[in-house]
């Protein structure tokens, strides 16, 4: 099988223009790291207040392709709290279904990428593969595979019929099945425990400290979870467990994603049990104007607490809306994450927090010992990273 | 005859560079997804590089956000004649739902020209592949 | 709605009668919006003293984000803090500065995690945060005309 390169980025070592990590290394080790943010920056939050409340929805489901349903999941929850609106109870049932479906597709796509990060390229062919099945389900019941827009002010805009159902139960089998696969590989697999325990090390207590969200938190034995702390939709009621794994390195991450997969598949099965034959799953008029107010929603995305403010002033037109997007949380840690430990665990490292690609392409490494500077891209990263760990027999 | 056969080869297994400018990712994980086994662009010759040195190829996703335009005109500028541009998705198009806000420029077009257009927010993997398709006939023609 | 969700609002009064106990004069309003969300109004200044004494009495250490609104005269801030401890409570600690002159101290010595969020309210709408380790740029583009607040409702963008 011809091998897989995701190549971003030019590797031109004269560039001079800012980079997105700046890693300060002595010999192997990494000893500072300085981060800039803002290559995908396109004033949303501006945009937002000059789009109304109809058109909002389209364009915050495009702050994030992967999370897009939990930003627009979000912006309907808050608005309507802002506004006081109710939400049909079927239509909560079918928020959270694709809530949680979306988290499968995340997760999943999260494991095939770190796969490939290891070196591990089968894993992540066959990972991609299995996902084909939630991408099918999530493109049956919304029309599209990404960007479902399922969300609109005051409920959902597709119906699951019974028939739907069964074809997500079915599909829920197959990726149950999968997963547990995956589950057993990552606990038995050498390569895997090699490639990952010990790395990127982010303790308890730095965690906290730094405001990590979700996975990454959860992987360093933090009990949080939106969905446990501040209950929504249809997660006060649904039965499932808050994963968390102590061992507070990369493979607590992998862990916690795999397990996650699987109670995801139990709150959609609950959920389908549970939810009403028959109900209406939208307002009766779209709501074009709402009331003054504000709110403030949380909101559980696959990478961690996503919050929405919203303050309304009677118009059609949101006020001020604030997005802050569980990635900018988790980037304060990075540089505690990489520090102390090798150049060819940062791949792996910096993927085990889940950012999204744009953020990550160049990487310039600054060696303070022997003042020599270079700029890699991702690839060639890559590639030294799986000779080094070849070197050292943690292959 | 040299021609005729670096032509051969361009069209056979053109090397294409992929890069987002600023993008949702949602046409990013399309393309990897065209790569994958279920739609298997690897059959048509596709390969993917990381330098703009070896490709023949430019595959933009994403609106041009400001910060990301000189790095786009600096790869566009280190890739090698004949190059072609292929912008996948609707904000790579024309900005698409991002147009007007102060991040972003627009479509790629407002930075580099731009061979095939291939819209749709995102647009399916079969979308991708037609327009890979239609980009080796205009290589065969050129 | 169903019936488990939690609906009385008392620990969540309980929580604001000992805030109102602490700020005394400082906080010029104070109300429970819904479970789990408690709204406080405070003079500038006197953020420092909720925060802190919210982390030292009930181990809040979460900052989730901290949001800018411009109101015209006046830009208000807003730190979105969580409480993990049971009873688990959002609050919204918010406090008014003046457009003119937009100074408030910042409180990443108490909670570390606001550092980037005190940078983005910095950056996109011109509040200064006094006492912040390095409060440069981070998400407006480097070439971003220096002065220049794209969130303030003065400012539009050009056509």
């Amino acid at each position: 099988m011809s091998l897989v390169r995701i190549p971003v980025g030019p590797q031109h070592p004269a560039l001079h223009e800012p980079e997105n990590f700046t890693i300060e290394v002595e010999g192997e080790t990494v000893v500072d790291v300085k981060v800039r943010i803002g290559y995908v920056h396109r004033g949303i939050e501006k945009g937002l207040e000059s789009r109304t409340y109809v058109q909002g929805i389209f364009l915050s489901g495009r702050i994030c392709g992967i999370c897009s349903n939990c930003h627009t999941t979000t912006y309907a929850m808050t608005v309507e709290e802002a506004g006081g609106i109710e939400v049909p109870e079927k239509a909560n049932y079918i928020r959270t279904i694709i809530s949680e479906l979306e988290r499968i597709h995340s997760h999943l796509l999260w494991l095939g990428s770190a796969g490939l990060e290891i070196g591990f390229e089968t894993m992540f062919m066959y990972v991609w593969r299995d996902r084909e099945v939630v991408m099918d389900l999530l493109e049956a019941i919304s029309g599209n595979r990404v960007n479902y827009a399922i969300n609109i002010v005051g409920g959902v805009r597709r119906d699951i019929t019974p028939e739907l159902a069964k074809e997500i139960r079915k599909g829920l089998d197959y990726l149950e099945e999968r997963t547990n696969y995956y589950k057993k590989l990552c606990f038995e697999e050498t390569t895997i425990r090699k490639r990952t325990e010990g790395v990127g090390v982010l303790d308890t207590v730095t965690a906290r400290k730094l405001g990590a969200v979700g996975p990454t938190a959860r992987g360093s034995n933090v009990k949080f979870d939106v969905r446990k702390d501040d209950p929504h939709l249809k997660y006060d009621e649904a039965e499932f467990e808050l994963i968390t794994w102590d061992t507070c390195d990369t493979f607590a991450r992998i862990v916690v994603r795999i397990l996650e997969v699987l109670e995801s598949i139990k709150i959609v099965r609950w959920c389908l049990d549970h939810m009403p034959k028959k109900g209406d799953i939208r307002p009766q008029k779209i709501i074009r104007r709402v009331p003054e107010g504000e709110a403030y929603g949380r909101f559980e995305c696959q990478r961690g607490e996503l919050v929405y403010f919203v303050k309304s002033d009677g118009s059609d037109k949101p006020y001020r809306v604030k997005v802050r997007t569980p990635t900018m949380a988790n980037i304060l840690s990075v540089p505690e994450l990489l520090k102390g430990g090798y150049i060819a665990d940062v791949p792996i490292a910096l993927a085990s927090i889940d950012p999204c690609f744009a953020c990550e392409d160049r990487i310039t490494f600054v060696d303070v010992e022997k003042e020599r500077k270079w700029t890699w891209t991702k690839e060639q990263l890559r590639k030294y990273a799986m000779e080094f760990n070849r070197r050292e027999g943690r292959w | 005859m040299l021609d005729k056969v670096v032509k051969w080869s361009r069209v056979k297994s053109p090397w294409v560079l992929h890069m987002n400018t600023g993008g949702c990712n949602g046409c990013d994980i399309e393309i990897l997804a065209v790569l994958m086994p279920r739609f298997d662009v690897e059959r048509f010759g596709i390969i993917l590089t990381g330098s703009p040195r070896h490709a023949d190829v430019l595959l933009c996703t994403g609106a041009v956000t400001k910060q990301m335009k000189k790095r786009l005109i600096r790869i566009y500028e280190q890739m090698p004649e004949p190059k072609f541009v292929m912008a996948i998705g609707n904000c790579a198009c024309t900005g698409g739902v991002f147009k007007g806000c102060y991040g972003v420029e627009g479509g790629i077009d407002t930075t580099i020209p731009v061979d095939i257009y291939v819209p749709g927010c995102p647009p399916k993997p079969e979308a991708i592949i037609d327009g890979v398709a239609k980009l080796l006939a205009k290589l065969q023609e050129s | 709605m169903s019936r488990r969700r939690k609906v009385s609002t008392k620990n969540e009064e309980k929580m604001l009668v000992e805030l109102k106990k602490e700020l005394g004069p400082q906080l010029i309003e104070g109300y429970v919006q819904r479970p789990r969300r408690i709204h406080i109004k405070v003079n500038p200044g006197a953020h420092r003293k909720a925060i802190e004494f919210m982390r030292d009495k009930w181990d809040v250490w979460h900052v989730s984000t901290i949001t800018g609104i411009d109101l015209g005269e006046k830009i208000e801030v807003i730190f979105h803090m969580w409480k993990f401890k049971e009873p688990q409570t959002a609050i919204l600690v918010r406090t008014e500065v003046p457009k003119s002159e937009p100074k408030l101290e910042t409180v990443t010595d108490i909670v570390p995690a606001s550092n980037f969020y005190e940078r983005e309210v910095h950056d996109l709408l011109g509040v200064v945060f006094e006492g912040h380790p390095n409060l440069e740029r981070i998400v407006l583009p480097d070439d971003w005309p220096e002065g220049v607040y794209p969130l303030r409702k003065d400012w539009q963008p050009p056509e």
